[in-house]
């Protein structure tokens, strides 16, 4: 881990697999959900490796799971909370502020 | 960057920034459908369809392609079904397996699109003994065209597109221009600029979008 070079920074979120997900939910408007399978395919994730990741974040309540019925399949549901989007911009403005001054817009 | 360690963490802020850009621009893509499929079988139907009634029925009485009277009319309409088809499968699919406010305003545009040429082409075939036989090419295309403008400013509206906006101006521009020059000239019109600037619309989402 190297939580001595980029201190406070929210744990839940800054893990490579984590943060991809995140930003990928960060995208959608707030109410808005997408299906587990549609997501897992836009992030290119094992359907496993998904899951564990955002039972994590459903854990720290910033990510919303809703099972719910399509017909008569089942469907998964994922969104981002509001919750999870404000953890997630403040991640963002975190990361803005160790980068360099003059460096990276 | 693709580690196999999950938990892997960044050294640099940096990187951290441009993965989340890479990730955001990366769903937004996936769910936003290609415009080259939204707007070139338009543009082509368009220019097939349009320039073949310009050629049948132009100017003045003028027949510059002499092809059964027919032909222009029914590939016309078959051409703008296909399109229809196309954009509307290509729209559905891109939207799939998303739900909530934003694809119900996405699936609402698109039954708007079906409902409304219904209500006019109903419409328009009920009144089709009526004018003189050579303004009903002004009748069914000026009504549809216009149709067609109006709807792409009001997705423009929708998703606060300024390029769909143009698009939809144009289109209703060029609509009345052709109008105003009467039978056969509007069929030239909106075949040219309506079918180029669908075209265009489509190269330079594309290009925005890719």
């Amino acid at each position: 881990m190297s939580d001595e070079t980029l201190p406070d920074l929210d744990p839940v979120i800054h893990a490579q697999a984590r943060l991809r997900v995140v930003s990928a939910l960060s995208q959608l408007n707030e109410p808005d959900r997408i299906a587990f399978p549609r997501l897992q395919e836009i992030l290119r994730m094992t359907a496993g490796n998904l899951s564990v990741h955002l039972r994590k974040l459903e854990d720290a309540g910033y990510v919303e799971v809703t099972k719910t019925h399509r017909g008569r399949t089942p469907a998964t549901l994922v969104r981002l909370t509001r919750r999870g989007r404000f953890a997630f911009e403040e991640y963002v403005t975190a990361l803005r502020s160790l980068l360099p001054p003059g460096g990276t817009p | 960057m693709a580690s196999i360690n999950d938990e892997s963490s960044f050294e640099d802020p940096a990187e951290a920034l441009r993965l989340i850009e890479r990730e955001r621009a990366n769903l937004e893509r996936e769910l936003t459908p290609d415009p080259r499929w939204m707007y070139w079988p338009w543009g082509l139907a368009w220019l097939i369809g349009s320039g073949l009634l310009f050629l049948r029925y132009g100017p003045d009485g003028r027949v510059l392609a002499d092809v059964p009277a027919w032909l222009p009319p029914t590939v016309q309409a078959g051409s703008v079904i296909i399109a229809g088809i196309i954009t509307g499968v290509v729209g559905f699919r891109s939207g799939r397996q998303v739900a909530g406010p934003t694809s119900r305003q996405a699936a609402m545009y698109g039954f708007a699109w079906s409902i409304s040429f219904t209500a006019l082409s109903v419409i328009f075939a009920r009144l089709s003994q009526v004018p003189p036989e050579e303004t009903l090419g002004i009748l069914w295309g000026g009504g549809m065209v216009a149709l067609v403008g109006a709807l792409y400013m009001a997705g423009a509206a929708v998703w606060n597109d300024r390029d769909m906006f143009v698009l939809g101006a144009w289109i209703s521009g060029v609509n009345v221009i052709g109008v105003l020059l009467g039978p056969g000239w509007h069929a030239l019109v909106i075949a040219v600029a309506g079918g180029g600037g669908l075209l265009v619309a489509g190269l330079v989402g594309w290009l925005r979008w890719r």
